[in-house]
């Protein structure tokens, strides 16, 4: 009987080390940039100010909830990494005076619809993914960067916690691509 | 002792018509009741009257944090987010574009919860999760501030409190837009648009 109840702690002692050893490290993995870009820090990147358009879901079937959140958190996430001068909003009027402004445009592209419940339940599935293609033009509509970025929930967390890591990935995905100084002409720059 | 013996089926084939008026009657007079109390309860809200909702801030309200809980309430022509009865953000309701009411499943309990389901041994914990979820009612608004910038906010609510808080700010001037409801759309399990 004593061996069975010893047996018995071990084993739950085992289950949550193994949990707060693995916890951390799959949502590391999960929120990890969807693609790596070479090219090193903008550094002409801090002269340029950039406005974030309101997320296009195309033909997705997306709510407007996730729209918003994609939207708010790209500002968010583009304020913290300081690369820019000046993030503003989509239709914010003193973008008109800005002389360095890049539009970050964004098209949903891909959107699976997750269960947070069905994660608990069954971790393999339930993931709630998010594909967008992300555009920074010039005002004259010179593409300047493009790239797909993915953003998933697979363990932890609510629907939503996927357009925050969605716009993570997008912010970094920007600040490791090399942006041009904002005073040269903008060689067109095809997708990845 | 000269009575006349009616057989009892007679007697009922008598009284049945009258008894069979009395039941329309009453069936008419019942649903008449409904219309009026069905009547009554559409009517446009009190635009004046002050109103208030228990609600979790999710994002993007003015001057309030992330997963904040408070009171979401209408003073006036202003939608105000409270917490602990401190005055929080604060938007005009003639400002807000859009107003989507959506409804998401949660599991409950948090971080705590999360820990206690995965300490559970032989996953025991995920039997838990089959029971610990909630349903909630998402309200999705877009405002534009002075500026003219575009904010998004997006609060969590009770269950079929989204549709209340929706039709109060219609009724007080926020604009509704053609589109629809986000629980309105087809649950599908995976929607793409492949660009080629």
């Amino acid at each position: 009987m004593k061996s069975s109840k010893r047996i018995s702690l071990v084993l739950l002692g085992v289950v949550v080390l193994t949990v707060t050893v693995t916890g951390p490290l799959r949502l590391s993995a999960q929120t990890g940039p969807a693609k790596s870009s070479s090219g090193n820090g903008a550094a002409g990147a801090t002269r340029w100010s950039v406005q974030v358009v309101q997320v296009d879901a195309g033909d997705v079937n997306l709510a407007p909830s996730f729209q918003v959140a994609i939207y708010e958190d790209l500002l968010d996430e583009l304020g913290k990494t300081k690369q820019f001068k000046q993030v503003l909003r989509d239709g914010d009027r003193d973008a008109s005076d800005v002389s360095d402004l890049l539009i970050l445009k964004t098209t949903v592209q891909k959107y699976t619809a997750g269960s947070e419940t069905r994660r608990a339940v069954t971790t393999v599935s339930g993931a709630t993914k998010l594909t967008v293609r992300s555009q920074l033009c010039t005002r004259d509509g010179q593409m300047i960067l493009e790239r797909t970025v993915n953003g998933n929930v697979r363990f932890f967390g609510s629907n939503l916690r996927a357009t925050h890591n969605l716009a993570r990935s997008v912010a970094k995905t920007i600040k490791k691509s090399s942006l041009p100084e904002p005073s040269f002409s903008v060689p067109a720059q095809g997708a990845q | 002792m000269n009575r006349t013996l009616v057989p009892w089926e007679y007697t009922t084939n008598v009284f049945f018509p009258v008894l069979r008026r009395v039941f329309a009657s009453l069936i008419l007079l019942i649903g008449c009741a409904a219309a009026a109390l069905a009547q009554s309860a559409s009517k446009p809200t009190n635009v004046t009257a002050p109103f208030s909702v228990r609600a979790t801030h999710l994002m993007g309200f003015a001057d309030t944090r992330h997963n904040a809980h408070g009171t979401l309430s209408i003073q006036g022509s202003a939608l105000q987010f409270q917490k602990d009865g401190k005055a929080g953000g604060e938007v005009k309701i003639a400002s807000v574009q859009e107003v989507f009411v959506g409804d998401q499943g949660r599991q409950v309990g948090g971080v705590p919860m999360t820990l206690g389901k995965a300490a559970v041994p032989f996953g025991g914990g995920r039997v838990v999760s089959l029971f610990a979820h909630k349903k909630y009612d998402t309200i999705t608004l877009q405002y534009v501030d002075a500026n003219g910038a575009v904010h998004g906010a997006i609060f969590q609510l009770s269950k079929g409190q989204g549709t209340t808080l929706r039709n109060e700010l219609v009724a007080r001037g926020a604009r509704l837009s053609q589109g629809e409801d986000e629980g309105t759309k087809p649950s599908t399990a995976e929607v793409s648009s492949e660009i080629k």
